[in-house]
């Protein structure tokens, strides 16, 4: 999923990193290098112990992209609907390694062939007004069940609940996958035994319980008009009037949001602290602006990617101030694997070998946000240090961060160019993002190095996914500024949609170098099915070295996320949403 | 386009007048007194003469550049940005700084020159080319053609011309337009220059033509005998010659501009290629730390415009005293 | 009269449907890119694609599309849909209107004023030292690109990063209705730069128009009869001087009106210029649609009124 990498490149450039580590090679030259000490990480903030009460501004450049939970799917979205809404399991702020029971209240009972899973929900947890009423497991199976209403269309629906019984004819209606059998329990019934990747997939906001009498109204409307009239399971809700509209009232597009207590939310049913009384989101306005007021001014915070100039200002003046979160993603250059010069595998390890992954990342702000990549499951996801770490995989090709060209011409040669550059005639065409035009030109100039005759277009995020690098039939070369967030800490949330050559899609694909290797496709398959975590994080790390081996994609960039509090802000970050600020336990001094 | 179309007609006794100065005084041609008044004309002389170094500079880009001891225009040098990936300011061995990749900014504002000057010049020529043709048939045969012609004026001047040249190059990202014909880049771009400033130069002309059809000269050819081509030809273009010069030099500045605006905004030339327009964007986002990054090109826009406005009023005073200044 | 006023709005009404014809076919036909895909491209399933494509009436004819689109403008004002923002076109346009008209009256309030009075002090003083200073001045204007400009200007004198911390920098726009004082100071900035060109092209008008109207019988006529000099400069030459100016104010208005692209760019003022730059980049098409004809309308408008006003004062144009 991309919607870390969309957040962090969408505004302008991404903070900068803390610590500099062995693998980024010699220290450059015109700087000492910068070091972790004073900056804040989720993994160590205080998760109690803070003031009740107040309200928090919020700063953020972006707008939401969608707050309906059945269709939030980004970064800064889940900020508002994991403070408002409850799906039946979530993670804490400290950690990405296991979601904690949210709505649910134990853990799942999976049975023993992996296709039942069978989760108990909280009893006295109520819907804030004007719905009021219990929240029942039929409002669990009616979140999910909506997710395959084409007037909703949540993005990640087929991916991880298609294993559900009747879940390919489902439009919206109940299906035989999802049975509630008493009014706290409900159960799901798979063909395959994909329990761990259904399991993972509840700690998404669409499993987040939706009153069917409330939203069936609005749900029938094209597109689907419910998370303008939301209501809320969580400690907080967007403020609405009477008959529970927000559009317009909690959630001015464009312009900010209001998030209030939900009245009806118990304390002793939630892990939640929730502190403060109100949060004021006002959105847009310059990120240098942005980030300066927050830094000097009071009771704000920045939830957003912050800018390069207020990375470096917050290090030298406000260190204190900010946070740097390992584990946002990655960023990596997709080659495309299937025509052209690039589906000779030499010619992959060439470019791998010749690109200057710290310059790459200098131009993203510096080793601050991000640490060099080495392979492609990336740090807090589970298999990272089987598949070798920050060093990575001890082959020649990777060795050498700041690039190598002696190498990259050895195997320019062993890719049939014997004099060591590339002698064709194809001129390549490469898209890249125009939130990264440093990277960008930085592997266009890479690949003139190596020989080829290159065409660089820069166009909007968006639009070099949607249009270009996600549609197959496009035949773009290259696509230097391609970048994951995986849904849930597992392997295959990293590694499947985008290198599994099964899932190319001819629009919206997320296998953007059309990798397709039998063997890996084959491992794949059948890493999905294992249900013990030891088990898939040994295969899912096997699958990440024969990436590697295979050089499918140039990585350049771990990304690290920075975040920005005012001093008398006591911010928690959440680890697994990029380190962006959780509502639910930030509070004021 | 705020450029008065009257100031521009051949109007009775305009350059003519001193051929009737009297007896024992030799007449000079029109160009011979277009040229002396040209000449006394300091300004504009010393305006011609930087338009003039600016070429010679767009030519001898890399003999400069090598002379001047800098590295060229693409070399990136992650050493001279600091740990953040912040540009180091103007010093010694970078009289301009250097961008966020550490690319010389002199060197680039140099590089820069050409694509400012091939655009403007040769989207204005080609603007001016397919005006003149259009303007000339409309104004000579009237009829269809005329109202054809003003009719896709109009439309042409109801739509404004950054969005219209916005969406152009939006439309010729990447893969480029009819069919591949006109690529992204520097093709694009004078497409769009060409597209939309034909219709002004086509406007402007039908009037001349509209004007001098009535005039004796032509009915004098036409009672010879002579064909409308040999009319159109003989008579009517050679009159039209320095109107046009002067309009087409008054349109050169506000192309560059043009092309400087597009690449600002992201659909003009791109990267690697050294646009002013397009480091000035590159610099927006930092500039207030890096004031270099966005200062130099913006000068570079500034004093080129501003010779070829200058050249374009000397020109213009050269051609009609009576609107000397 | 009324003959000719009708004419000539008639005629602006076909305009403005060719106008839309000319920028549907453009990005319908033009490489930009499928709208279902684009919209898609966040939801990523090929069925869903299906399904918005009928929505969107994308499987039908060109001609089709465009004549159920018209009608759509026509019948209901219904500008359309833009999937990418989650909002109807018609609500997005009125919404930052009214940013693009604070700046745009503000600009040419500017403009016009200081145009005047550069331009008539430099042609009662031709080619003194004020007058080549102005119009150097002018001129060096004219030439700098406005975004060029604006960025010097924030540099120097914006409150949160400037050297000298005066006026409120780029992003600090809000509306009229929230904070007026707050509305104005942060269009201070923006004003000065989207007038300085304008002013400097009025300035060498008003001096050119007024020149060739102070060289005329009529002024030499009004300074025998005894009047001071400034009655004959304000009461009697700037009268005729000006007609080219109105013309030309109006037109501009009617242009900037469809947004002042890059002035709302640099200073992040919330207009149609910069809705339209946004959906633009984003192959938002539906917006564009909405916002090029928005902008043509104003422009179309613009011109209506000027023909109409010149009929008026001359006959003979009526019957052209």
């Amino acid at each position: 999923m991309t919607r870390k990498m969309r957040m962090a490149a969408l505004a302008v450039l991404a903070a900068a990193c803390a610590t500099a580590l062995a693998a980024c090679g010699s220290s450059s030259t015109s700087s000492s290098s910068v070091s972790a000490n004073g900056i804040q990480s989720p993994k160590t903030q205080a998760q109690s112990g803070g003031k009740r009460g107040g309200t928090l501004t919020v700063l953020n450049h972006e707008d939401f992209e969608n707050i309906d939970p059945g269709l939030a799917y980004f970064t800064i979205d889940y900020e508002a609907v994991y403070a408002t809404q409850r799906p039946l399991f979530s993670y804490r702020p400290n950690t990405f390694a296991q979601a904690s029971p949210d709505l649910a209240s134990e853990p799942a009972e999976v049975s023993s062939d992996g296709k039942t899973i069978t989760v108990h929900i909280r009893h006295g947890v109520h819907f804030s007004p004007p719905v009021n009423r219990e929240v029942t497991s039929a409002d669990v199976a009616y979140a999910i069940e909506r997710g395959a209403n084409p007037n909703v269309a949540n993005p990640y629906f087929e991916s991880y609940f298609s294993s559900l019984e009747g879940s390919a004819n489902a439009k919206g209606g109940p299906f035989p996958g999802i049975t509630t059998p008493d009014k706290y329990t409900i159960v799901f019934h798979l063909e395959k035994p994909t329990a761990a990747i259904v399991l993972d997939a509840l700690a998404l906001p669409l499993s987040a319980p939706v009153p069917e009498e409330y939203a069936k109204r609005y749900d029938a409307r094209k597109p689907s008009e419910y998370g303008d009239y939301q209501v809320a399971s969580g400690p907080y809700m967007f403020k609405n009037n009477s008959e529970g509209k927000v559009l317009g009232i909690g959630y001015q597009p464009g312009k900010s949001a209001t998030l209030v207590r939900n009245p009806n939310w118990n304390a002793s049913t939630d892990f939640r602290p929730a502190y403060l009384d109100e949060i004021n989101i006002q959105i847009g306005g310059d990120t240098n602006v942005i980030g300066r007021q927050v830094l000097e001014g009071s009771n704000m915070i920045q939830n957003d990617p912050v800018a390069k100039a207020i990375v470096q200002l917050a290090y030298e003046k406000f260190r204190s101030q900010l946070e740097i979160s390992p584990g946002a993603g990655t960023r990596y250059i997709a080659v495309n694997n299937k025509q052209g010069p690039f589906s000779n595998l030499d010619a992959r390890k060439a470019f791998w070998a010749a690109l200057n992954r710290v310059a790459m990342n200098k131009a993203a702000g510096g080793s601050l946000v991000a640490d060099v990549q080495t392979h492609f499951i990336y740090p807090e996801i589970p298999g990272f240090e089987d598949a070798g770490g920050l060093q990575g995989p001890k082959v020649d090709y990777n060795e050498h961060p700041e690039g190598n060209m002696a190498i990259a011409e050895k195997y320019m040669r062993l890719a049939g160019y014997p004099s060591g550059k590339y002698s064709g005639s194809k001129t390549l065409a490469l898209v890249g993002s125009t939130a990264h035009t440093g990277e960008a030109e930085i592997a266009d100039s890479t690949l003139r190095g190596l020989g080829f005759k290159t065409k660089l277009s820069l166009v909007d995020q968006s639009v070099m996914y949607a249009k270009y690098c996600g549609v197959p039939a496009e035949e773009i070369d290259v696509c230097p500024n391609v970048g994951w967030g995986a849904d849930f800490p597992d392997g295959q949330a990293v590694l499947d949609v985008t290198f599994n050559g099964n899932k190319i899609i001819p629009s919206g694909s997320n296998n953007w170098g059309q990798v397709n290797d039998p063997t890996i496709n084959a491992a794949m398959e059948k890493a999905e099915l294992l249900t013990s975590r030891e088990a898939r994080e040994k295969a899912w790390a096997a699958i990440d070295d024969e990436l590697v081996a295979d050089a499918a994609a140039v990585p350049y960039a771990f990304v690290k996320e920075a975040q920005i509090e005012s001093k008398d802000v006591a911010g928690v970050g959440d680890l697994w949403n990029s380190g962006s600020w959780d509502y639910s336990f930030t509070s004021l001094k | 386009m705020s450029v008065g179309a009257a100031e521009l007609l051949p109007s009775a006794g305009g350059g003519l007048d001193f051929l009737d100065a009297g007896d024992g005084i030799a007449a000079r041609s029109p160009l011979q007194l277009f040229w002396q008044r040209f000449r006394r004309d300091r300004v504009a002389l010393a305006s011609l003469a930087f338009i003039a170094f600016l070429i010679v500079l767009a030519i001898a880009a890399p003999l400069v550049v090598r002379a001047l001891g800098l590295p060229g225009p693409n070399v990136e040098n992650p050493n001279l940005t600091n740990a953040f990936g912040s540009p180091l300011g103007p010093s010694a061995a970078h009289p301009f700084g250097v961008d966020q990749l550490g690319q010389d900014v002199m060197s680039r504002v140099i590089y820069g020159t050409r694509v400012s000057l091939v655009v403007g010049i040769l989207g204005t020529a080609i603007a001016t080319a397919v005006g003149l043709v259009t303007g000339v048939l409309a104004g000579f045969y009237r009829g269809w053609v005329d109202t054809l012609l003003s009719r896709l004026t109009d439309v042409f001047l109801s739509i404004p011309i950054l969005l219209l040249g916005l969406g152009l190059g939006a439309a010729c990202e990447v893969r480029g337009c009819v069919k591949g014909l006109i690529q992204p880049g520097l093709g694009s771009v004078i497409f769009i220059i060409a597209l939309a400033n034909w219709t002004y130069v086509a406007r402007i002309v039908r009037g001349l033509v509209l004007s001098l059809r009535e005039r004796e000269f032509v009915e004098a050819s036409r009672a010879l005998g002579a064909s409308n081509a040999r009319i159109m030809f003989r008579e009517v273009l050679p009159n039209l010659a320095a109107p046009v010069i002067v309009y087409s030099s008054l349109l050169i500045p506000a192309n560059i501009l043009f092309e400087a605006a597009l690449s600002f905004l992201g659909v003009g030339i791109r990267p690697p290629t050294a646009s002013w327009g397009e480091m000035i964007a590159q610099a927006t986002p930092i500039f207030a730390t890096a004031w270099w990054y966005m200062t130099f090109p913006g000068i570079a826009l500034l004093l080129t415009v501003l010779a070829f406005n200058l050249l374009g009023d000397g020109l213009q005073d050269a051609l009609n005293p009576r609107t000397a200044r | 009269m009324l003959r000719y006023i009708i004419r000539r709005v008639l005629w602006g009404v076909v305009l403005l449907i060719l106008v839309s014809a000319l920028t549907f076919v453009l990005f319908r036909v033009l490489p930009t890119g499928d709208p279902a895909r684009l919209r898609a491209g966040r939801v990523a399933s090929p069925r869903v694609i299906a399904e918005i494509r009928v929505d969107l009436g994308l499987n039908r004819s060109l001609l089709e599309q465009f004549w159920l689109y018209m009608k759509g403008i026509f019948m209901h004002f219904d500008l359309g849909y833009s999937y990418y923002s989650n909002a109807s076109v018609k609500g997005l346009i009125a919404d930052r209107l009214p940013a693009t008209i604070s700046l745009t009256l503000g600009a040419s309030v500017v403009w016009l004023l200081s145009g005047l009075a550069v331009g008539i002090v430099s042609a009662v003083r031709r080619r003194s030292a004020l007058d080549r200073g102005a119009m150097g001045t002018a001129l060096l204007f004219i030439s700098a690109p406005e975004y060029w400009l604006g960025l010097i200007v924030l540099y120097l004198f914006a409150s949160d990063i400037g050297q000298i911390r005066v006026f409120p920098g780029a992003g600090s726009y809000v509306p009229l209705s929230s904070d007026p004082w707050k509305w104005f100071t942060s269009l201070i900035l923006p004003w000065l730069v989207l007038a300085a060109t304008n002013s400097a092209i009025y300035a060498r008008l008003i001096r050119g128009s007024m020149t060739e109207v102070m060289g005329e019988d009529y002024i030499r006529t009004a300074r025998a009869k005894g009047l001071s000099e400034r009655r004959v400069i304000l009461r009697h030459g700037l009268r005729s001087a000006v007609n080219p100016v109105m013309t030309i104010l109006a037109l501009d208005v009617g242009v900037l009106l469809g947004g002042a692209i890059l002035v709302e760019n640099v200073f992040e003022i919330p207009g149609i210029g910069l809705l339209n730059y946004q959906a633009i980049t984003h192959s938002d098409f539906p917006i564009v649609q909405g916002t090029v004809l928005a902008g043509a309308l104003f422009i179309i408008v613009a011109n209506i009124l000027v023909d109409i006003a010149y009929a008026y004062l001359d006959p003979r144009v009526r019957f052209q």
